[in-house]
């Protein structure tokens, strides 16, 4: 395989990328590497100096019951003292937490699950969260389902002292790539993700094994975060085709990810962000002619955009609320890869199986809040099937969403699918979510 | 020649590296404070008076439960000196991912600038038991809306002043006469509301939800119900009429609630109970001209007297 100038430049680029991850890693860790060092040099006078310092806090401590003895007292004998006497979790456990994702398929004409089932428990993903140290906060998620064993959903390291406003994780994470792939499937406001994501990222979306690091700015007066990744591998691995080498052998094969994301207050209850994205890596395609596993690497990237409004005003924000939601992406392939072949394997009659024209896909999405927790939604999909030669297949989609608290959430969902070759589909979809464990934060 | 232009890029580079991070190193003269309340600002401000800069992430007329945590919040927090919350959970739907992404190490738990204000309140309600979500949102480190009590207004200005102090050194004296001079006007305001109270101590009264408990122990109106059949939990039909009943034999004739609930719910019950509904701001700036902590219980007092 030849290689460009433009080539060799990215394989020199990222390295020194890796490293720069890396390196500011190091220095998130610094402090912790100086206490470290500090704490073995301890001598007569550091120990003087805790005595006195333990002296003066007990008498701090004496002070402070005395004030609180000579204060005026609340009413109630029932009330209890401020709250920093009991630490509500003294073993610091870590937060655990667990939501169940539940689906009901009563389609006409048979279930149009992946494995058949008209009631399954799509997902169980189980959490557990903490800070690490006072540098790093863990965050490890798990999920299990009815077809798949226990899979590491997610599972990434955030140092959390770094300057400039950076963050940075290491580890295994949803993808930052356009809207709807940085949320959790059972926290979305439909059953599925949309259409576009699913083809060109899979069912339950793409997630990446690798560095992230985000800065947030503001140079114009509003909200700007730009997000850049370098992961294992664009996507998962193609079950059933092997290549000569792994696709990520060379660092230019690795996924490599940007987004930026700009955010506006139009007032005090509306807002609006758009956002690019991209990312780019080789995966495994198939070589037709010869043995069905053989595969070749080949690039590819996706690239969007998406856009996102809000509504909700501030007195009536139990009651009201509005969200409009597009995005587009592009999936851009190689047009005319080399074959890599085992050696040994003649090139002649094999050919590129992969594809080899670009294809494009988005949809448009609605939810309008009716009561305290009742919410009505709709979607609009359409992407150009690979399957079909790049004709468009087209679904449109409405939903009606049940809170019965912040913890639950029931879902009942109609969908008319059009595919670019055949005829139309009804799909009938219910969807019963729960949490448990500690309060999560809203997702915004 | 060669060594001289490589100056001259080393140099334009290192500006150009270091233009996104200029901002963050200029020096600042007033403490810039962020509150998660209206409540905890004009407390804050009434301390910190010019020598802070301050704002604030929820309005008054606004359920703090439910703020969103919206990105422009995290442009106010990533550089402030001091977050100052209500605590006991009330901020964590949204709190954790704004500090999160605010990445600001001097708002972490621990540091001098992290202040939670609950930590010098008595709270009441605390769980004396397992609880779990079938008894509702329940907070199990207490009820947070301590606020509605002055007592704990004060502790809120003492706090403010010893950290503001701390933090500002050079301006400790000014936070303390700030912190005295609320305290006093609170204790000026105080003494004209002791008619208002005596008229309120033990009359019966329904409140929406459990926000007004600290206020019910300050002024002693006796709540007999609440709308909500558990904390958190839109009023369900049955509860409604079971509240009518206990009203009708509590002779209960004020329902209280805040301005983010739904008043046709209560108009209802009040219909059925010859009760009125006092839609009371629970925060500063809750409704027009409750533009400070003292004036939002002063007039919480007032309108509740003249109801009942």
């Amino acid at each position: 395989m030849s290689r460009t100038p433009a080539h060799d430049a990215r394989a020199s680029g990222i390295p020194m990328m890796l490293w720069g991850a890396f390196l500011t890693l190091a220095i998130a860790s610094w402090p912790a590497m100086a206490q470290r060092d500090t704490t073995r040099r301890d001598t007569t006078t550091k120990r003087a100096r805790a005595d006195s310092a333990r002296i003066a806090d007990s008498i701090a401590v004496v002070r402070e019951l005395e004030r609180i003895r000579t204060e005026p007292r609340a009413h109630d004998p029932a009330r209890q003292q401020p709250s920093q006497g009991a630490p509500s979790n003294p073993r610091m456990l870590p937060d655990i937490s667990a939501v169940g994702d539940l689906i009901g398929d009563l389609s006409p004409k048979g279930s149009t699950q992946e494995g058949g089932e008209r009631f399954s428990v799509r997902e169980v993903e189980v959490a557990l969260q903490a800070a690490v140290d006072p540098y790093f906060r863990g965050d490890v998620f798990f999920g299990v389902s009815d077809l798949e064993k226990i899979s590491i959903e997610q599972a990434y390291l955030t140092a959390t002292l770094l300057p400039w406003g950076l963050e940075v994780r290491l580890g295994r994470y949803l993808m930052p790539v356009g809207k709807q792939n940085t949320t959790h499937r059972h926290d979305l406001h439909t059953i599925d993700y949309p259409y576009v994501l699913q083809r060109f990222f899979g069912d339950e979306g793409l997630k990446g094994t690798g560095i992230y690091a985000s800065k947030i700015f503001a140079p114009f007066g509003f909200y700007q975060e730009i997000i850049v990744t370098a992961v294992d591998r664009f996507g998962e691995p193609t079950p059933g085709l092997v290549t000569i080498e792994p696709v990520n052998k060379q660092l230019s094969g690795l996924g490599y990810s940007a987004r930026l994301r700009n955010y506006w207050d139009l007032s005090q209850a509306s807002n609006i962000e758009l956002s690019f994205s991209g990312i780019t890596g080789k995966r495994e395609q198939p070589v037709l002619g010869g043995d069905p596993t053989l595969g070749t690497p080949a690039r590819q990237s996706v690239v969007g955009t998406d856009f996102t409004y809000r509504w909700r005003p501030l007195q009536q924000g139990l009651y009201k609320s509005f969200i409009l939601q597009t995005e587009f992406l592009q999936q851009l392939n190689e047009k005319d890869p080399t074959l890599e072949l085992p050696s040994g394997v003649p090139p002649d009659g094999l050919l590129y199986g992969g594809p080899t024209r670009n294809f494009t896909g988005g949809y448009a999405f609605a939810r309008y809040q009716l009561t305290r927790r009742g919410y009505v939604g709709g979607r609009f999909d359409s992407f150009q099937d690979e399957g079909a030669g790049g004709s468009a297949t087209n679904a449109v989609s409405a939903y009606m969403e049940f809170f019965p608290s912040e913890f639950s959430k029931l879902m009942v969902g109609y969908e008319r699918y059009s595919p670019a070759e055949g005829s139309a589909t009804n799909r009938i979809l219910l969807q019963a979510t729960f949490a448990l464990g500690p309060h999560k934060p809203h997702p915004f | 020649m060669f060594l001289h232009r490589l100056t001259k890029h080393v140099a334009l580079g290192a500006a150009l590296f270091a233009a996104p991070f200029a901002g963050a190193s200029t020096a600042q003269a007033q403490l810039k404070v962020v509150t998660s309340t209206t409540d905890l600002y004009d407390i804050a401000k009434a301390v910190g008076g010019d020598k802070i800069t301050a704002t604030h992430i929820g309005e008054g007329y606004q359920d703090p439960h439910f703020i969103e945590a919206k990105p422009s919040f995290v442009l106010q927090l990533r550089n402030a000196d001091v977050w100052a919350f209500v605590g006991l959970d009330l901020e964590i739907g949204w709190m954790p991912l704004l500090l999160q992404g605010a990445r600001n190490p001097k708002l972490q738990a621990g540091q001098p600038g992290y202040v939670d204000a609950s930590r010098v309140i008595s709270v009441l309600d605390v769980a004396r038991a397992n609880v779990d979500r079938s008894q509702g949102d329940v907070h199990p480190l207490g009820n947070p809306h301590y606020w509605l009590d002055p007592e704990n207004g004060r502790r809120i200005a003492k706090l403010f002043q010893e950290t503001f102090a701390k933090l500002d050194p050079k301006n400790a004296s000014v936070y303390d006469a700030n912190a005295k001079a609320f305290t006093q006007r609170l204790d000026a305001a105080e003494r004209t509301w002791q008619a208002d109270l005596a008229k309120i101590k033990g009359q019966p009264v329904v409140a929406w939800h459990t926000s007004w408990r600290y206020f019910a122990e300050y002024t002693g109106m006796n709540i007999v119900g609440f709308m909500e059949p558990k904390p958190g939990v839109p009023p369900s039909p049955a509860h409604l009429a079971s509240l009518i009943q206990t009203m009708k034999q509590a002779g209960a004739k004020v329902i209280v609630m805040e301005p983010f609930y739904d008043k046709k719910t209560a108009d209802f019950v009040a219909s059925k109970t010859g009760a009125r509904v006092l839609v009371l701001s629970p925060s500063v700036g809750g409704t027009k001209g409750l533009s400070d902590y003292i004036q939002l219980m002063t007039s919480g007092i007032q309108q509740l007297a003249a109801a009942l």
